[in-house]
């Protein structure tokens, strides 16, 4: 078994996760409220059989990454300590200071080094995934310190390639966060589902769009406008500041456009009232994220935040197995779409996602490889590879692949964001295709074989361009408004005609659109009030 | 926005030459340093090689040497560099093979890593509780209060001297690792840890400090070095050279108020020690270093005095915390 990753593992986004991992252990709460909790939070497009999944193995998850070495925060009768989180009706929200991500990242990489039985392969990018006789055969990457090409033979493969948040210019994702799995496979036939749901955090800082979590407002954090009103009383009366995600970021949206905002186009997120103590314990990564990019103290001034582009709910089609629609496929995390997060995801699910579904994946894959015959990825695919690389690196003229990111990026700040205007939507499709064309023109000037970043940010242009297509595509046939997808036209969610997933496959025209069914199994759709 | 000149060293990684080669870059004082060399990257040169990714201090990709220093430059901010130096030179981290420009070979600091054996240890014949979390105490998990912050960045490894001095040393993240499992209840190697590290692997460290300025995320590894050099004194004596100096140091000096170095050499390693050190002596004394007897110093009774407060019994897990000043924004 083999890990192959863009970064060095403990480098990887999941570190940067802050907040908390939902689990119900209290013997006070219970899976069924956590079930309902995901599937409201979802605005009823989550999968109820792959959430009650998720929210059963929850208990067990959190139990077994402390038992491998997670150090959370603790209770003083020594338990594991909860904090209340966004969407929640219950304080369930197990976590290790604010970068809960990286105690999990960290636990988990140990463990892996425990026995060396998995190889880890740092610094390779998967350049393609190999598919042929309707299974999955293998990956080719490329190693960023020699320039290397290698085939990987592989009876099975689990995509665990996270976030694609940089198709985006404001964003709290990682500059690493590029989608590069979810584009593979969909170039090879994967089915992406649910694209056009896109999470924006409410808080996050002014031009540098980093993370301020939720967990602030799990502690009792309140949001003020520049009036000194506590907005969000009027647009969630009874979760206020604790409503999920989209709601808030809405209501933040609709007071500065409205004119209640600060003079930078912000809100303010208050944590004085907490008191000096529970803000440096407690919340030690943010004091000094306010501190060092926006030169303000949160222990006596309030926080500038805005919303950003935070998570897709969608990925690759998989079902509760976390297979895909590929023999020997699988993927999991935010790479993947189950789906549990629906039209939007709640806080402290998605680390949870990732190791409920990671290890489903994990457990599957094994399972499919020991009766799978042998890969037959061979030379031939190798040299593919290494031939389109070649290409790439001999373009004598054209654009930087900068140029084209950056309008990529500026597009879908502009135009696909938390509101979406029908017009814009058509602009923002007709503008990354005309990018895509101009991408086939991109250049590389870096000729080295070492550490050729250039060449990287080429190929993973390529990757993000093919995902806004499919985001765009899906946001503007899909004519409702439901979770964080919001049409300024049609401003009801519309059950009757898009109770059902969007299912996205390539063609040489472009993504093809098809619909699949949501599973309902104990809650049916009402409206949804925080 | 402001004209920064920067000073980076280049080297393609084929040739075994460097060169500093100059940029001006347009960019806000308040902006991170990481910033402005992404813009060198996309509009002036992309063929710079670095690693960067979360631009907030927690993937730990992207530490650099500074006018000098090893920091993260996401979390490094422009304005206070400028001012200080006039200019913002970046040069790769030390202690590490250059790979290309900014990126190194970080093969010798994960080696140190995994020496120290990075995972829990848990005796199988005392399973933990079944389908519970374990618990700890208020104290218990005070010990773990600044360890889990680090992020690997190596920073404080290429800041070490004594890294690149002697390929036994452990250096200071792999130390701060090891603590963080050796104070762990639920760790049940706590001896076998602490015999593991002994010699040059845990007290080579000359409590230089430097790996504590360097930290970005205030881990202190010194502070933590300290701590393991006491847990393992506690624990299994001082039966080697490194732990009987650290020992003999202090009651050299309570002896006399002074260092007399004749004979802490001589407790340290032994009279058949001592014959491999007759080189240094007379390398010593040719520098003007007196081996001679030192006679006690006037106030020795004040040393003895402070001595006798600070053997006063402590306990090491109640002990005071300060709190933890966070990630560093440019000079503070």
């Amino acid at each position: 078994m083999g890990v192959l990753s863009k970064l060095h593992p403990l480098r990887s986004h999941s570190g940067a996760a802050q907040g908390g991992i939902n689990a119900a252990l209290d013997p006070k709460d219970s899976v069924k409220d956590h079930v309902y909790d995901t599937v409201k939070g979802s605005d009823y497009l989550a999968d109820q059989d792959a959430a009650e999944i998720l929210c059963k193995e929850a208990g067990p998850t959190v139990i077994e990454m402390e038992h491998m070495g997670t150090i959370f925060n603790r209770a003083p009768d020594g338990s594991l300590d909860r904090r209340a989180f966004g969407g929640a009706s219950y304080n369930r929200t197990i976590y290790a200071a604010d970068r809960t991500g990286l105690a999990l990242l960290q636990a988990l990489y140990e463990e892996v080094g425990r026995d060396r039985k998995i190889r880890v392969y740092e610094e390779w990018d998967a350049i393609d995934l190999i598919v042929r006789d309707g299974r999955v055969q293998g990956v080719v990457a490329m190693e960023r310190k020699s320039g290397h090409i290698e085939g990987f033979a592989a009876k099975a493969v689990v995509l665990a390639t996270g976030p694609a948040g940089r198709i985006y210019g404001k964003t709290t994702n990682s500059h690493e966060s590029t989608g590069d799995g979810c584009a593979l496979a969909y170039r090879a036939g994967a089915f992406l589902k649910d694209m056009e749901f896109v999470q924006f955090h409410p808080t996050c800082l002014p031009h540098t769009s980093i993370l301020i979590t939720e967990g602030a407002r799990g502690e009792g954090g309140i949001l003020r406008n520049a009036k000194g009103e506590r907005f969000m009383e009027r647009y969630a009366p009874h979760f206020k500041e604790l409503a999920s995600r989209d709601v808030v970021s809405r209501a933040i949206v609709t007071e500065v456009r409205e004119g209640r905002g600060f003079p930078d186009g912000t809100v303010r997120l208050e944590l004085m009232h907490l008191g000096k103590e529970k803000v440096e314990s407690k919340l030690q990564e943010i004091v000094s994220y306010s501190r060092t990019f926006a030169g303000i103290d949160p222990v006596v001034e309030g926080i500038p935040v805005f919303p950003a582009q935070h998570y897709m709910m969608g990925g690759i089609s998989t079902n509760p197995k976390a297979e895909t629609n590929i023999s020997g496929l699988y993927a999991a995390g935010e790479a993947a779409c189950v789906s549990v997060h629906g039209a939007n995801r709640l806080g402290a699910n998605s680390l949870l996602e990732t190791l409920v579904y990671g290890k489903i994946a994990g457990q599957n894959a094994a399972a499919y490889a020991k009766t799978a015959t042998a890969s037959t990825l061979s030379q031939a695919d190798v040299e593919a590879s290494q031939n389109t690389v070649h290409a790439l690196l001999e373009r004598k003229d054209g654009e930087t692949p900068a140029k084209i990111r950056t309008e990529m990026q500026s597009t879908m700040d502009e135009l696909v964001g938390v509101y979406r205007h029908p017009d814009d939507l058509i602009n923002a499709i007709t503008r990354i295709s005309q990018l895509k064309v101009r991408y086939t023109k991109c250049i590389v000037t870096d000729k080295s074989t070492t550490f050729n970043l250039n060449l990287i940010e080429a190929i993973e242009l390529g990757h993000m361009l093919d995902l806004a297509e499919v985001i765009v595509a899906g946001a503007l046939a899909r004519t409702e408004s439901r979770g964080a997808h919001v049409r300024t036209d049609y401003p009801k969610r519309d059950d009757q005609k898009w109770m059902r997933h969007t299912l996205a496959s390539v063609t040489k025209e472009g993504p093809n659109l098809t619909y699949l069914p949501v599973t309902v199994t104990e809650f049916q759709p009402k409206e949804r009030a925080y | 926005m402001t004209q920064v000149p920067f000073e980076i060293l280049r080297n393609d990684g084929k040739s075994g030459q460097s060169h500093f080669q100059s940029f001006v870059v347009d960019v806000e004082e308040n902006q991170a340093i990481l910033t402005a060399l992404l813009k060198i990257r996309s509009e002036q040169d992309p063929s710079l090689a670095m690693r960067y990714s979360c631009r907030q201090a927690i993937c730990g990709s992207c530490a650099m040497r500074v006018n000098g220093k090893s920091r993260l430059v996401c979390t490094t901010m422009v304005g206070p560099e400028f001012r200080a130096h006039g200019k913002i030179r970046i040069e790769p981290m030390l202690n590490q093979m250059v790979v290309r420009d900014l990126v190194v070979d970080q093969t010798p600091f994960w080696d140190r890593y995994n020496a120290v054996q990075p995972f829990l240890i848990h005796d199988p014949s005392h399973p933990m509780p079944e389908g519970k979390e374990t618990r700890m105490s208020p104290e218990q998990v005070e010990q773990f209060y600044e360890t889990p912050r680090c992020i690997a960045c190596a920073a404080c490894y290429s800041a070490c001297p004594a890294v690149g001095s002697d390929p036994e040393f452990l250096g200071p993240m792999a130390l701060a690792k090891l603590y963080r499992f050796t104070v762990d209840p639920r760790d049940t190697a706590y001896h076998q840890r602490l015999q593991s590290v002994q010699n040059q692997k845990l007290w080579l460290c000359l409590r230089c400090n430097l790996c504590v300025e360097a930290c970005p995320k205030d881990v202190r590894p010194a502070e933590r070095i300290v701590d393991l050099k006491r847990l393992a004194v506690q624990e299994i004596g001082t039966p080697e050279h490194g732990s009987r100096h650290a020992q003999k140091f202090l009651t050299n000096i309570e002896d006399g108020g002074v260092l007399n170095e004749t004979k802490l050499a001589r407790e340290t390693l032994g009279l058949f020690g001592m014959l491999g050190q007759v080189g240094k002596g007379i390398s010593m004394m040719r520098h003007g270093k007196s081996l001679k007897k030192h006679p006690p110093i006037q106030g020795v009774s004040e040393v003895k005095a402070i001595y006798a407060d600070l053997n006063q019994p402590e306990d090491l897990k109640g002990r005071q915390r300060p709190a933890g000043k966070g990630v560093k924004g440019g000079e503070q």
